[in-house]
């Protein structure tokens, strides 16, 4: 739908270097990076605020680099709302129909549904002033929906949200991306928020674009070490590849060997992704697993955090694993006791 | 071997003893403390920094003031004289004169002032913009007599846009034309600046937000930037009214005529002597005392969602 084309651009001291991504049609397209990484400039170009220094934006296959943002069919939604503070909440939301021409009234009886759909229909005569956070971000999402975008592109929009009304945000999100078919870009620094709705991620590390893929990909099973860090990969382990048979190889890594599939030939660097919910914990010494990785270990840590448990486990290197709050108290974990630890080799995924 | 971690109920109690003996030492000692310094002055607390303050600001306002009081009291001796004076159509026609050139000069700025505000408000810093920040100062700077001098230059009969123009029969010498754009002159930075710290202080968010929305560049300044500033327009407004009313060396060397008020009282101050020119100043307190309360009154009611921005 929308596709850039190694898109650099400059802005005062920020700058985006050789950006090329693609949109697709009715996908929820997520842009991760950390604080400062850009994004929001990224999604400032594509709205068309921004006017490229060097490549090319195109619009359904149509270049439209140089198209200013009102005609480019494109809504955003800033992490602040941005509401027009002079307007009531009705004429906020029915802004974008009257600068196209309608009439006031006629504007005001156009968004009264989608005021409905919101929630917001009893707010429609106050003013942005007087509304708590999730209510503004109600009427800034219903006023760029208002005008039938092609693409809707969302600053943040959880951000700034309590947890409760963050919950009801997403699934507002989620329904809004199912039933309407509607593509949509967002911006975001929240892993979690990427698991639950986006089906395809980009990653933007100080202006450049390390990866883009479906979303599984880019969570689960990441190209680059940068990016398994910032997907919030709990294990990453720097290891060599000691042999390889066809294609199940050993990786040595800080001590410990551990059975992988990969292509990567013996002498290679590689690193070890593992995600934490892929290391299965047993107490004592008992070695049942099936896993083809297996390795003895005490418990360093617990902590809590909400239903699960996170355990950090010194076996030669420092792994961590995710359990139940349950079964982390029905194997009695504390610090200092021994467990087994195993990781199937196909759970790892190897960066080469 | 497992290691015991510390039992809830001891932990409890530690903490427990740590807030009891912060809140019980610390605290109540500070309240104490302050207790016995509020006592010392007798139930009131004086800051003698503020007091010091007040004394010194008072000097200032006192000038004020006296300046007033000395001349109130002189004029309301003589009420007679000041109504003979306050109603001659001489000074009527002069305030009116004055008043009206003042507000034809505003009306030339917020045409041609605000679209300069707004592009200085949202230009990039660059060489260029801080030149055109100077050359908008300009009349601040400089002396009256200067600001004077240069406008009579450009716009003279033989000036370079004072020639063209009388050519199509705008004459600016000793004529109504002259004291506006000499007002407009002194009193463009006022306006202008506080119309571009307004514009400064409307987040380019909302534009970008507008713009996205389907409103062009203009559009998007007419239903949402300007109705955002409009109390700093009326603001700048006033105050480049004010500036515009008050001037004299500015005016009189291209329009000595028509007398506006300052060279009214200036000139009727060098003929007719004190009493005259102060019972024509009397006045002129009086009456813009009272415009600009209303005018500030009228704020009140003006762009409440400034603030919220």
């Amino acid at each position: 739908m929308i596709e850039f084309d190694r898109v650099s651009l400059t802005l005062g001291s920020f700058c985006l270097k050789d950006v090329s991504l693609n949109v697709g049609k009715g996908d929820y397209y997520f842009i991760i990076g950390p604080s400062g990484a850009g994004k929001t400039v990224l999604l400032e170009a594509i709205a068309g605020l921004h006017s490229p220094g060097s490549g090319r934006v195109l619009l359904r296959d149509e270049e439209i680099t140089a198209l200013p943002p009102e005609k480019r069919g494109v809504a955003l939604v800033y992490q602040d709302y941005s509401l027009f503070p002079n307007m009531t909440v009705a004429d906020n939301v029915s802004y974008g129909l009257r600068v196209r021409g309608m009439r006031k009234g006629e504007a005001r009886t156009g968004v009264a549904g989608l005021l409905e759909r919101f929630g917001i229909a009893h707010l429609a005569d106050r003013y942005p002033g007087t509304l708590s956070g999730g209510e503004q971000q109600r009427v800034a999402l219903a006023r760029a929906v208002a005008v039938k975008p092609d693409i809707l592109l969302l600053d943040e929009p959880l951000s700034a949200l309590d947890p409760v009304t963050q919950e009801r945000f997403i699934d507002d999100l989620r329904r809004l991306h199912r039933e309407e078919g509607l593509t949509i870009v967002q911006v975001s620094h929240s892993r979690r928020e990427a698991h639950l709705l986006a089906t395809r991620v980009a990653v933007i590390i100080d202006g450049t674009l390390v990866d883009e893929e479906e979303a599984e990909v880019v969570l689960n099973t990441p190209r680059s070490r940068e990016v398994a860090s910032f997907v919030g990969i709990e294990n990453i382990l720097d290891g060599i590849v000691t042999a390889n048979e066809d294609g199940h190889a050993t990786v040595d890594a800080g001590g410990r060997t551990f059975e992988v599939v990969t292509e990567a030939a013996a002498g290679e660097a590689v690193t070890l992704c593992i995600r934490a919910d892929d290391v299965v914990l047993v107490t004592g010494d008992e070695r049942r697993s099936s896993a083809r990785n297996t390795m003895a270990g005490r418990v360093v840590s617990v902590a809590e955090n909400g239903p699960v448990a996170e355990v950090k486990v010194d076996c030669g290197v420092t792994l961590t694993a995710v359990l139940t709050r349950r079964s982390a108290r029905d194997l009695a974990l504390v610090p200092g006791i021994a467990v087994t630890l195993s990781v199937k080799a196909t759970a790892i995924h190897v960066i080469g | 071997m497992p290691i015991a971690p510390p039992s809830r109920e001891e932990h409890g109690l530690h903490t427990d003893m740590k807030t009891r003996v912060i809140s019980g030492d610390l605290l109540r000692g500070g309240r104490e403390a302050s207790l016995t310094r509020w006592k010392k002055h007798r139930g009131r607390y004086v800051d003698w920094c503020i007091v010091g303050f007040c004394i010194m600001g008072a000097a200032l306002v006192g000038i004020t003031v006296l300046a007033l009081a000395s001349m109130a009291t002189a004029e309301l001796g003589n009420p007679a004289h000041l109504l003979e004076v306050a109603l001659s159509s001489e000074v009527i026609h002069s305030i009116l004169l004055t008043f009206a050139a003042g507000a034809n000069a505003v009306l030339l700025l917020a045409l041609f002032g605000t679209p300069l505000a707004y592009v200085l408000a949202r230009a990039h810093p660059s060489r260029f913009k801080g030149v055109v920040e100077s050359i908008v100062d300009i009349p601040l700077i400089l002396p009256h007599t200067v600001a004077g001098l240069l406008v009579y230059l450009l716009f003279m009969r033989r000036g370079w846009l004072g020639a063209p123009l009388s050519g199509i029969g705008l004459a600016f010498e000793d004529a109504y034309p002259g004291t506006v754009v000499a007002m407009l002159f002194v009193a463009s930075p006022f306006y202008v600046n506080t119309m571009r710290e307004g514009f400064e202080k409307v987040p380019v968010h909302l534009e970008n937000v507008a713009r996205t929305l389907g409103a062009g560049t203009f559009t998007t300044f007419r239903t949402v930037t300007l109705p955002l500033s409009l109390r700093h327009m009326y603001n700048g407004a006033i105050f480049a009214w004010g500036r515009a009313i008050g001037e004299f060396a500015g005016v009189i060397m291209i329009a000595y005529y028509p007398f506006i008020i300052s060279t009214l009282i200036y000139y009727s101050f060098t003929t007719d002597g004190i009493q005259t020119s102060r019972s024509i100043a009397f006045t002129v307190i009086l009456v813009s005392l009272g415009v600009f309360y209303l005018l500030r009154r009228m704020t009140r009611c003006l762009g409440r969602h400034d603030d919220r921005v």
